[in-house]
């Protein structure tokens, strides 16, 4: 955990290449409905990117009826146990910042999880608008 | 602490009071299953996971989800006998569902196509095997207890106790999300959900309308999440898109 996940969003040019790859890594169909990330454009010519916070003390970790939402020690984000997740849906709407989307054929969260500590958005990102370091 | 044994040779380490099946999935190896899951107690119901056990002297095929993990045990999931009792267990199944598709994928990897067992499905839900893990689930995880066995013999049936409108029924879709056959029918609208027979309002989005989740469901959040209720009155894709917005404006 001696990197942090950085977003700036001043140096998004909205290319959502980060979507791209996201959706790519965790589902292999590229549909940037199951991205974790997402830009939004907020005026013209500016892009946010907005993904999970991994907040400290995190709604969906205490909604999960399972614990099927827990902290990974090596990258400190919080990440889904599949095993465990049984499809309630209850993360999705507890979390305050509408990071986490349902995936209803899947029966699963679509949640970040920093990619295991390498997080694909960044590595992809052309103009550094996401960084680990 | 940790309990040393052998899996298929490999020696393995587990916490004291895990089951086997767990932890051979933990080292990798494969070992098919229908009604486990890891959110609920083991309960061996399909024996899907048999594995060939050996303690001491004595050898035994046997469920591995609910078989505790001892030390010096012998476990061996591939032997042909293994694969020939699951193969058996399978075709037992397969005559409650023979169109089912996760059942046939199944059923291709030992070499099952046609089913030799005449169709003997009476229960209510078609493809339904009687698993009984949305039921457990149900009550488990999700506290509602609105799903049970009921009957007995081979009118036995998972379903709503007593008959009727499921009324402590929270619509999660949880049930749907587990179930390993995907037979349980849930029809989402804009504005409802209908789960056993019975329909569900949404609580209404109050940016797009949308639906966030069953009225019900939020009442049970409110109540065993302890969250404050202005947490479920709009839907994530709203709540990301007004941060999106609320940046915008502390930038500029």
């Amino acid at each position: 955990m001696d990197k942090t996940y950085v977003l700036v969003p001043r140096k998004c040019i909205g290319c959502r290449t980060c979507e791209l790859a996201c959706s790519f890594v965790h589902s292999n169909d590229g549909k940037l409905g199951r991205s974790r990330i997402h830009v939004h454009p907020i005026a013209e010519g500016h892009f946010i990117q907005m993904n999970c916070l991994q907040c400290v003390e995190a709604a969906c970790v205490k909604v999960c009826p399972t614990k099927a939402l827990a902290r990974s020690e090596d990258t400190g984000a919080v990440r889904l146990l599949e095993g465990r997740c049984i499809g309630c849906a209850l993360c999705a709407t507890a979390c305050p910042f509408g990071h986490i989307h349902f995936d209803r054929p899947a029966g699963l969260p679509v949640k970040c999880d920093l990619c295991g500590g390498e997080p694909a958005c960044a590595k992809f990102c052309p103009s550094k608008a996401l960084e680990m370091r | 602490m940790t309990v040393t044994f052998t899996i298929n040779g490999v020696q393995v380490e587990a916490e004291a009071g895990g089951s086997v099946l767990d932890t051979a999935r933990r080292y990798g190896f494969e070992v098919p299953s229908l009604c486990h899951h890891e959110a609920v107690v083991p309960y061996g119901a399909c024996r899907m996971c048999l594995t060939e056990i050996t303690r001491g002297k004595r050898r035994k095929i046997t469920t591995s989800c609910n078989y505790e993990v001892l030390p010096g045990i012998e476990v061996r999931t591939d032997t042909p006998e293994v694969r020939r009792h699951q193969s058996m267990v399978l075709e037992l199944i397969l005559a409650k569902a023979p169109e089912n598709k996760a059942l046939r994928d199944l059923a291709a990897r030992y070499g099952l196509r046609v089913p030799r067992f005449a169709r003997v499905a009476r229960q209510k839900i078609k493809d339904c095997i009687l698993c009984g893990l949305c039921a457990r689930v149900c009550s488990e995880s999700i506290g509602a207890h609105a799903l049970t066995f009921t009957g007995r013999g081979d009118l036995r049936d998972v379903g709503v106790p007593f008959q009727g409108e499921p009324r402590t029924c929270i619509g999660c879709g949880s049930c749907a999300s587990v179930c390993p056959t995907s037979c349980i029918v849930m029809e989402d609208t804009r504005t409802t959900r209908k789960i056993w027979d019975r329909t569900f309002r949404f609580v209404a989005c109050d940016v797009c309308g949308g639906p966030v989740m069953t009225e019900e469901h939020k009442e049970h959040a409110i109540k065993t999440a302890g969250l404050p209720a202005e947490y479920y009155k709009t839907c994530p894709t709203c709540r990301q898109n007004g941060l999106a917005g609320h940046f915008a404006r502390v930038g500029s």
